[in-house]
């Protein structure tokens, strides 16, 4: 597959942050679509410290890679991307999971949602098409949209969505620096922080044993609630 | 008294921390001051645990004979929180330095001809 590495005019920059995505990062980038409305889709991966050849894998692929050193986290490499796509200059980036929970088809309607809204950001909202969503997850959302709330004042139907879209404009404007998983509740922050326009738009989500495997377990969802309290107590 | 377990429990720690901080002071991780300071610490802390009535002379040497044991320990726990607060600082700013050096690390260079 053959994409443009320099921006053609307008430009979509699709950001996956990957750790040890191997077996499945070719499949999703396969199904980028590499043009929205005319526009240029530029597939970026952050291989965030892997040593399964993920990058090598996607770069066969026809993605740009960036490659950390040493496994930083999906905070961290979802901002090392946004730089990326800065430099590219992309006009809209989004963001979306390497592990195939998201369906890349979906892209052009996020872009889309943005473009003609007009918004500054769309979130990509399981809870508002929940079908095939396990029980545990959706309690889980709920409860971490709770606590997104009360740490950045914002309600939002799906606050740990990885799957978004934002203008260059509104992502200059955002100041992210979470390293971990709390990096979709201080991406919703910043909405409320910049009175950004967003919308939440409904995506639906894939749960293959793999996804499920790969996605975020109890622990991990300790250390978000953890983090995103550490944050509060730092403001206070 | 302490309880036979408790004296355990600190020897066995007091080994662990005084031998983990011996093989780093021998493989040039650790200098010599830092491994002193960890080997005294912890010699203090078997001490203790091992006659704990030294607490008592030590306080009625210095004239806080009525503090206690209780408050020894008390300011004690007062001032773990305290160094685990200072880790957590540090910890926390050392992370992020690492995190945007190796950020910068993966942006420097020709990764938009690395396709």
């Amino acid at each position: 597959m053959s994409r443009p590495t320099q921006p053609v005019e307008r430009t979509v920059a699709v950001i996956m942050p990957a750790h040890n995505e191997a077996s499945v990062i070719s499949g999703v980038i396969s199904h980028i679509p590499s043009t929205i409305d005319g526009m240029a889709v530029i597939p970026i991966v952050v291989d965030d410290g892997s040593d399964d050849g993920t990058g090598d894998a996607a770069r066969d692929s026809g993605a740009l890679v960036v490659r950390h050193l040493t496994n930083l986290g999906v905070g961290a490499a979802t901002i090392t991307g946004c730089r990326a796509a800065e430099e590219l200059r992309a006009d809209i980036i989004v963001t979306m999971d390497a592990d195939g929970q998201h369906d890349p088809g979906e892209i052009s309607s996020l872009v889309r949602c943005l473009v003609e809204g007009p918004f500054d950001a769309v979130i990509g909202s399981r809870i508002l098409a929940p079908h095939g969503m396990p029980l545990s997850r959706f309690g889980a959302n709920l409860l971490l949209n709770a606590i997104t709330f009360a740490v950045y004042g914002k309600v939002v139907s799906d606050s740990q969505s990885g799957f978004k879209a934002v203008s260059r404009e509104a992502l200059g404007r955002m100041k992210l620096n979470a390293s971990g998983y709390e990096i979709c509740s201080e991406f919703i922050g910043e909405i409320h922080r910049n009175g950004l326009r967003y919308k939440s738009l409904p995506v639906k989500a894939v749960y293959s044993r793999y996804s499920q495997r790969k996605g975020q377990h109890f622990l991990n969802g300790v250390n978000l609630i953890l983090g995103m309290l550490m944050r509060l107590v730092r403001r206070v | 008294m302490f309880p036979i377990f408790v004296k355990i429990f600190s020897l066995v720690l007091a080994a662990i921390a005084i031998s983990k901080s011996y093989v780093d002071f021998r493989a040039r991780t650790e200098s010599l001051q830092m491994f002193l300071l960890w080997t005294l610490t912890w010699a203090a802390v078997v001490i203790v645990a091992l006659f704990p009535t030294i607490v008592d002379f030590i306080l009625a040497y210095s004239g806080s004979g009525q503090a206690g044991l209780g408050t020894v320990f008390g300011m004690g726990l007062v001032f773990l929180l305290f160094v685990v607060y200072r880790i957590y600082v540090k910890l926390e700013r050392v992370e992020q330095n690492l995190t945007k050096t190796i950020q910068e690390l993966a942006l420097k260079g020709n990764w938009l001809e690395k396709r």
